[in-house]
């Protein structure tokens, strides 16, 4: 199960402060959804210890990381590979960095695998929650980076550019959901799309902001 | 003396007296697998695989051997030097494929067993099976069958291929019949899901080697325990003889248990690294789904169809595609087991398949309830059905023009098979009658006219029972099997108890009741006095190599070698009595007298009960002159079905001896708003020859009939694009329950074998015909949609879908009539 995603937002601050936050792992890895530790082992590679939890689910992600293309001051990409609750997790993102009159454009972009339990158990769940993760770790970089680098600490600049929708496209939204279809009870879910046929369903790009208003923390 | 205080009926066979399993079943007091507790006992818990397909880097359990409570650990690169691959039934190259019971250098499936913890009890094991760091390399996963049989990406690289098996089963003559046909019909694809069963109980084992006799103890839930061992003791470097398995109290196995094997294998090198200690081994409901067995998933390719002016078919050309998992495991049988049904119910003489069966990276598949054959059935019953509509024939008046008739019989297919007796228009009448036909089809007229979704499915199958394992030597020349043999003993015990057994292994079947029918009307007393060993054991002595319980043969094989046994007990109480009674054996009759069960001197108050003739066979031996000391009232009969080996060349011979059929009929409306199917009705008619047990038979046709509801409307073992299984719990799979099962117009007829002893056919399976009646249901409801319902998997989701594509002109064109005559 892949969930693939991408967005950008605008940051204050100039390329080279924001290549130099994003190529360093211990500013960048606790901005990470539910961070507990890392430990580094060099300089671009390092180790981070997450909370996972879908349901009744519930364990410690540690996941292997590596900075694996760091191009002074345009680009930044990581990768990483690790185990949880009987799963597998891999995770790739990546950074564009483009000097804009007002600071820096971060495009953004990456896939998150996962295989295993968490896949199997929990898979219809895992894109919302996904979504929600991305969210928060853009939030996290956007506020991190959302102050000129003088004034960090300070409260935002009242200019700072609002996070854009980051768009997420499930690969394996051609699945069909394994809604219970039972023979003849009517109180079972209903497949998805409205009663005429007529296709109103989500297709392609999903705006992330839509997932995680405060009625949808469902996990 | 009265002689004959004791009611009874002229016949037990018949009559639908209560399961004598059930008074303990019913209270809880079972016996199963994980009930057994033994002083000592660890548990084992199984490290999987998240991955579908990936090399395996490393395997560290350094930190689950830590934890306190842990025994020891295995892992697949140990196992590799403790036990040898098991036996590939395949010929090459499917036979290089290397199959130990855990993965030892690459995992090919998500959930395959790539270490094993062992602990002092279930939850450490558990804890610490947490903590084994596995490193892996993914690979790219081979979902779908038809891409597997590109070999882009092999599971099995000393194979050199992904195809297990290939062959062309060709009868007839196709390029005539298709040169004279009137119509001939293409359909690009069909497609039968994948599913499985969800037995109450998933699959246990206890293990433990004993070292002081160097044997090795199996408690098991196995259901074909036989062909287990001799898969078993050579990889563990065993004689036979030292290996004991026991069941008693199974719920349930529809097949998949067959295959349980390899983790027996794993707990026995756990008991022998553990000391001798007894491992258990529960399997979660989560690893039942994942990793136990599934059906076969198969895609039927480029059908032609040529059928004569009035539509009855005259020959069928396609292309299948058989998905058998990671592992064939009990494959390739499944390759050959289809053709004991080639025609199906028809009178189909002209028949070509080019059959494949390939691997990929899912749960290696077991033979599932239909085994092979209900994926055959389903084909034709759709290939006739999509027929008849593009000739405009009624559904029941295509087949009642194309079904064998009931004076036919005993009829011999093209492919040698011979169909022992049926009368499939009798069924279909009886059907029809059940579930109101002139009315529902009123119903479907208005419905039609009112622009709802409104069908009616008729699905006609067959359970073939009692199979020719001959057939294994069409797939594999070299393979070892033939024939079919079941045994059983009965005996006097040493104070006149009748106690028989018998070499199946039931998982609810009843045997216990319909053993004690058969052996009650021999020896003329009720089957309350007969008793029945429970569960299959292999010390008892009284199996074969065939023995077991799986492809609906118990009321043929079974029951034949305990009517067997029971005969020759007969006889040796017979001779025994007329010593003991001064009297000559054609004077003698058996019946129950005041104080029991005995055999008396017709006419006269001289009688000799059980524990008299007893004691003389077993403790007063003495008195017996020496002409009688031979007998033992100890009496072991072995049964072995009339079958010769197959034309291997041709592929030619018959395969099973008896066969089943059912008809069902289901009327269904699909919701317009939720896309929901809703059945409005349902019959069911089964002809499995003569009844031993009417309740039985009735419970186990319900039982087929909710699985098959189950698999066509709601089950389904879905993957995503890289192997991750989506349906692997309850919530996912929604496997059906009695809510959802709807009331079944139950009818049957009796066209008695001539093949068993009794007439009796075995059943149990049930041919999925649920399967055929509700895709053809839902056929007749979206027909003028323009859709063709192509899958045998069909839900709120997938109808939606299936539909909306119809709409936005994205479906394929499937049928086309290449030739349409006047």
């Amino acid at each position: 199960m892949a969930i693939n995603f991408s967005g950008e937002f605008t940051t204050p601050r100039n390329q080279d402060e924001v290549f130099e936050f994003l190529s360093d792992p211990n500013k960048f890895a606790p901005l990470l959804p539910d961070f507990q530790s890392m430990s580094m082992q060099d300089a671009t590679h390092f180790t981070v210890k997450v909370k996972v939890g879908v349901g009744n689910i519930r364990g410690s992600a540690e996941i292997k990381m590596e900075l694996s293309e760091a191009v002074k001051p345009q680009r930044a990409q990581y990768k990483g590979q690790g185990s949880a609750v009987g799963s597998q997790v891999t995770v790739s993102a990546g950074f564009d960095l483009l000097p804009t009159p007002d600071g820096t454009r971060v495009a953004w972009q990456g896939e998150t695998g996962v295989f295993g339990k968490l896949a199997s158990m929990a898979g219809g769940m895992l894109e919302p929650l996904g979504r929600k993760n991305i969210q928060k770790l853009i939030e996290g970089l956007q506020k991190a980076l959302s102050e000129p680098l003088a004034i960090a600490g300070g409260a935002p600049p009242q200019n700072a550019a609002p996070v854009e929708a980051p768009a997420v496209s499930p690969a394996n939204r051609e699945v069909p959901p394994e809604v219970a279809s039972p023979a003849h009870t009517e109180s079972q879910p209903q497949p998805p799309g409205p009663s005429t046929g007529d296709d109103s369903s989500p297709k392609g790009e999903t705006n992330v902001a839509q997932d995680v208003s405060p009625g949808s923390a469902r996990y | 003396m009265a002689t004959t205080s004791h009611p009874r009926s002229a016949d037990w066979v018949g009559q639908s007296i209560k399961r004598k399993e059930d008074a303990r079943l019913v209270r809880g007091k079972g016996k199963f697998v994980d009930d057994i507790k033994m002083l000592g006992m660890l548990h084992i818990v199984f490290v999987r695989s998240p991955y579908a397909h990936a090399n395996i880097i490393g395997v560290d359990t350094s930190e689950a051997e830590k934890l306190p409570g842990v025994v020891c650990t295995l892992t697949g690169q140990e196992i590799t030097k403790l036990i040898d691959p098991f036996f590939e039934i395949g010929p090459a190259p499917s036979n290089r494929i290397l199959d130990y019971p855990m993965a030892v250098d690459r995992v090919r499936y998500q959930g395959e067993p790539v270490a094993a913890v062992i602990a002092e009890s279930p939850a450490i094991a558990e804890d610490s099976a947490e903590l084994v760091r596995v490193d892996y390399e993914p690979l790219e996963a081979v979902i779908d069958g038809e891409i597997a049989a590109t070999d882009q990406t092999l599971l099995h690289p000393q194979m050199g291929t992904n195809i297990v098996w290939n062959g062309v089963y060709e009868y007839g003559d196709i390029n005539q019949a298709f040169a004279e046909a009137a119509h001939t019909i293409h359909i690009d694809h069909l497609h039968m899901h994948r599913f499985s069963s969800t037995p109450l109980e998933n699959n246990a084992v206890i293990a433990q080697w004993d070292d002081s006799d160097e044997r090795l103890y199996f408690w098991s839930n196995n259901s074909f325990p036989t062909i287990g061992i001799q898969l078993l003791a050579p990889a563990l470097h065993l004689r036979m003889d030292q290996v004991r398995v026991q069941t008693h109290d199974i719920g349930g196995s529809f097949g998949i248990k067959i295959t349980n094997y390899p983790q027996m294998a794993v707990c026995a090198l756990a008991s022998r690294k553990a000391n001798g200690a007894p491992i258990k081994w529960s399997e979660t409901r989560s690893e039942h789904m994942t990793s136990s067995a599934h059906g076969n998933e198969r895609t039927f390719r480029d059908t032609r169809v040529a059928l004569d002016k009035n539509g009855v078919i005259l020959a069928v050309d396609s292309r299948h595609i058989d998905d058998c998992g990671a592992y064939p495991r009990y494959e390739p049988l499944g390759c050959v087991i289809w053709s004991q049904v080639t025609p199906a119910t028809y009178r189909l003489k002209n028949l070509r398949i080019d059959f494949t069966q390939v691997v990929t990276n899912k749960c290696p598949v077991g033979p599932n309830r239909g085994y092979s054959r209900l994926q055959h059935l389903w084909f034709l019953e759709r290939v006739l059905d999509i027929c008849a509509r593009e000739l405009n024939i009624p559904a029941d008046e295509m087949r009642l023009r194309n079904y064998i008739r009931p004076e036919e019989f005993p009829y011999t297919t093209p492919n040698g098979c011979v169909y022992d007796s049926g009368n499939y228009p009798g069924m279909l009448k009886l059907a029809k009658e059940l579930i109101g036909w002139e009315r529902w089809r009123a119903e479907r007229t208005k419905a039609q006219q009112e622009s709802r979704w409104f069908g009616i499915g008729i699905g006609t199958t067959l359970d073939s029972g009692t199979n020719n394992f001959g057939q294994s030597q069409i797939v594999n020349p070299q393979a070892p099997f033939s024939g079919n043999s079941q045994a059983a003993s009965a005996k006097l015990d040493i104070y006149g108890e009748v106690i028989v057994a018998v070499g199946s292994v039931p998982q609810g079947q009843g045997h216990e009741t319909t053993v004690s029918q058969v052996v009650a009307d021999i020896l003329n007393i009720p089957p309350e006095m007969v008793n029945v060993r429970v569960g299959f054991d292999t010390e008892r002595n009284v199996h074969t190599g065939h023995s077991g319980t799986y492809a609906s043969q118990f009321a043929v094989s079974g029951l034949s070698a305990v009517n067997g046994a029971g005969r020759l007990l007969k006889a040796e109480m017979s001779k025994l009595a007329a010593f003991a009674l001064q009297a000559s054996e054609d004077e003698l009759e058996f019946g129950v007298g005041k104080q029991g069960p005995e055999i008396r001197v017709r006419g006269t108050e001289k009688a000799i009960p059980y524990i008299g003739l007893a004691n003389l066979a077993n403790v007063n031996t003495a008195v017996v002159p020496e002409e009688l000391r031979p007998l033992t009232l100890n009496c072991r009969y072995t049964w072995r079905a009339p079958f010769r080996v197959p034309d291997v060349e041709k592929k030619y011979g018959n395969l099973t001896l008896t066969y089943s059929s059912q008809l069902h009929i289901a009327v269904i409306e699909i919701d317009k708003e939720t896309y929901i199917p809703k059945i409005l009705d349902y019959a069911a008619v089964d002809d499995c020859g003569t009844v031993i047990n009417p309740m039985i038979v009735e419970g186990q046709v319900h039982g087929a009939t909710a699985h098959g509801i189950g698999a066509a409307l709601m089950e389904n073992c879905a993957y995503d694009e890289n192997g991750n299984m989506l349906t692997a719990t309850f919530s996912d799979y929604t496997p059906i329950t009695a809510v959802n099962i709807p009331n079944v117009k139950y009818g049957n007829i009796e066209t008695p074998s001539p093949h068993s002893y009794s007439g009796a056919k075995g059943m149990g399976e049930g041919g999925g015909a649920p399967l055929h009646a509700i895709s053809a249901a839902l056929q007749d409801a979206l027909w003028k949609e323009g859709i063709i319902i192509d899958d045998s998997h069909n839900n709120a989701s997938t109808l939606y879908e299936t539909i909306r594509k119809k709409r936005r002109g994205e479906l394929k064109q499937n049928v086309q009539v290449a030739k349409r005559g006047s």
